[in-house]
């Protein structure tokens, strides 16, 4: 019998932000297609606000996960998701509008098989493991695309693998200036991968609490769309990047001071900090 | 948390209906695999590649089961290993071996495929000997196993150097063999999976776009190399669930866990592989 350890008592349930989380990021990412029925690079941005809200809702279901004692460590859990995750969206992006979604159900679909392996085949006897890894990659995939939509504005095949360099003035396609020939893909996984095993590792302990972790989780999200943000220069016009940007840095501010209020809120508390419950599961 | 609830160390008897079920869906997977090749959706070397992918995982996983890993309590000197995670060291040597071999990819099947294993090699050798320089000349701590009594390689006895209350220290020769080998093995399957994608896409993507190999070279070369970081990843965390925490090398009685994770293994490198070489396969949006 695997016995079940929390952090602490969620305020909000693990379901709420399941069903937010996979809405909200869905409708974020959609939201960048405006960019190809206006004709504007200006809505790329709700790429990244996706991804943000992707990896909130991972935090939450790392936290799940990993209070039954996974015994690797929580980053564990991050690399899975985004390994899963990568394939599914790479795979997803051929499905053109369809694209999200697509990457949403093979996402589901592999995570699904590999929580079943972890699950039955290593022994792991985790009640929640094979949703959570399925929950995960699915997380993964979004988190991926959303980046990837805020970087390039599409999230189709065809537009991540065409580019232009001008020479002498003359456009010239090259797979070289792609995003995906270009390799900033893989500056995407790493982004994204990083901001998704950061927040619970940082924040669990005696005194852990769920708006912290979430807002650290938000804080960590943002701090990655800075990065594509400026990634995002290179393939869309000047102004759409920089309301990217903006956007990116007044978001991480407000949730820097926010954890950082929660932080000095947990600390003084900290002091009747009380031995960690054991309830059997 | 992980410490408080983590479960004593379990058997490493197989269970049966999982793995009955895991080999039907390894089995459903290759007929997939081989009825697109027989549809003709997918060119014979695809194929040839989805059975590399799944040698490549497997060989993946065997060779994280020889590296020495010791977590939070190596870097406490409370357990003999290298003082990280299986994955992120799984992760290390599989990739450093990865980027060799794939920068050898020009020449030859063996050519890459030894440059590969080498400097997967390369970067454990390189790390277990600083863990030792550190515990031994920084901690002043010998290197002792807490699960054997002699090395099986030397004959040197362990007990007397192993501190109370602590399940060893440092690296032991055993040790340092496992992880040297672990790399060696880590970086060939590392690059054979990265081998078989890139072949499989040296035809398949340029006549999904429609033009010649050249201009979409780099296309070819980064689509296999993140698919190959994500396979890798996969089977890493797959294995670092089979082990649960610390492993000292191949003298530790958690090794004997493998076959099960080898055969998780197959079926999951089976199933990305598949979706990894969907890629290639046109589809109508």
């Amino acid at each position: 019998m695997t016995v079940k350890v929390e952090a602490s008592h969620d305020a909000i349930p693990h379901n709420t932000l399941l069903a937010v989380g996979i809405v909200g990021s869905i409708i974020c990412i959609y939201l960048t297609y405006l960019n190809t029925i206006t004709g504007l690079e200006l809505f790329s941005f709700f790429g990244g606000l996706g991804a943000v809200i992707a990896l909130i809702w991972g935090t939450s279901t790392i936290k799940r996960l990993c209070s039954y004692g996974i015994g690797t460590g929580v980053p564990s859990a991050g690399m899975v998701a985004f390994g899963a995750g990568i394939i599914a969206m790479l795979l997803g992006t051929k499905f053109g509008i369809a694209s999200p979604i697509a990457a949403l159900i093979i996402a589901a679909v592999a995570g699904a098989a590999f929580g079943f392996l972890a699950d039955n085949v290593l022994n792991m006897k985790i009640p929640v493991l094979m949703q959570s890894l399925a929950e995960l990659s699915i997380i993964g995939a979004l988190t991926i695309l959303g980046f990837t939509a805020m970087a390039t504005g599409d999230f189709t095949f065809s537009a991540l693998s065409a580019g232009t360099i001008s020479i002498f003035g003359f456009a010239m396609s090259s797979a070289n200036a792609s995003y995906l020939g270009g390799g900033i893909i893989a500056v995407a996984f790493m982004l994204g991968a990083i901001a998704i095993q950061h927040p619970f590792n940082a924040a669990l302990g005696p005194s852990n609490t769920q708006d912290r972790t979430l807002m650290l989780a938000a804080e960590c999200g943002f701090l990655s769309m800075i990065i594509m943000a400026v990634i995002s220069f290179a393939f869309i016009a000047v102004g759409a990047a920089l309301v990217g940007l903006l956007i990116a840095i007044i978001g991480w501010g407000y949730t820097y001071t926010q954890f950082i209020e929660l932080s000095k809120r947990d600390a003084a508390a900290w002091l009747d900090a009380k031995p960690i419950l054991e309830t059997e599961a | 948390m992980s410490a408080i609830a983590s479960k004593p160390a379990g058997g490493a008897e197989m269970p049966v209906m999982g793995a009955a079920i895991a080999v039907v869906l390894l089995l459903a997977v290759l007929g997939i695999g081989f009825g697109l090749t027989i549809a003709g959706i997918f060119p014979m070397a695809a194929f040839y590649s989805l059975i590399g992918i799944i040698i490549g995982g497997m060989l993946v996983t065997f060779s994280v089961h020889l590296v020495p890993v010791g977590g939070a309590p190596a870097a406490m000197g409370q357990a003999p290993g290298i003082a990280t995670g299986v994955t992120m060291l799984a992760a290390g040597a599989g990739l450093a071996g990865l980027f060799k071999g794939a920068w050898a990819a020009q020449f030859s099947y063996p050519v890459a495929l030894g440059t590969g294993a080498i400097g997967g090699a390369l970067l454990m050798a390189i790390t277990c000997m600083l863990v030792n320089v550190t515990y031994v000349f920084a901690m002043g701590i010998p290197a002792a196993s807490g699960k054997v009594n002699k090395d099986p390689l030397t004959g040197d006895t362990q007990p007397e150097y192993k501190s109370q209350g602590t399940e060893g220290h440092g690296l032991p020769f055993i040790s340092y063999v496992g992880g040297v080998l672990g790399g060696l093995i880590g970086g060939f399957g590392g690059t054979l999976i990265y081998l078989s994608l890139y072949d499989a896409y040296l035809t398949g993507i340029p006549a999904l776009m429609g033009t010649d190999v050249e201009s979409v070279m780099p296309l070819i070369v980064s689509i296999a190399g993140i698919f190959a970081i994500g396979m890798f990843l996969v089977n890493a965390v797959l294995t670092a669930y089979n082990i649960t925490g610390t492993i000292e090398g191949p003298h530790d009685p958690k090794f004997k866990r493998f076959p099960r994770a080898i055969v998780a293994s197959a079926v999951a490198s089976a199933l990305s592989g598949l979706l990894a070489l969907l890629i290639i396969v046109p589809v109508p949006f």
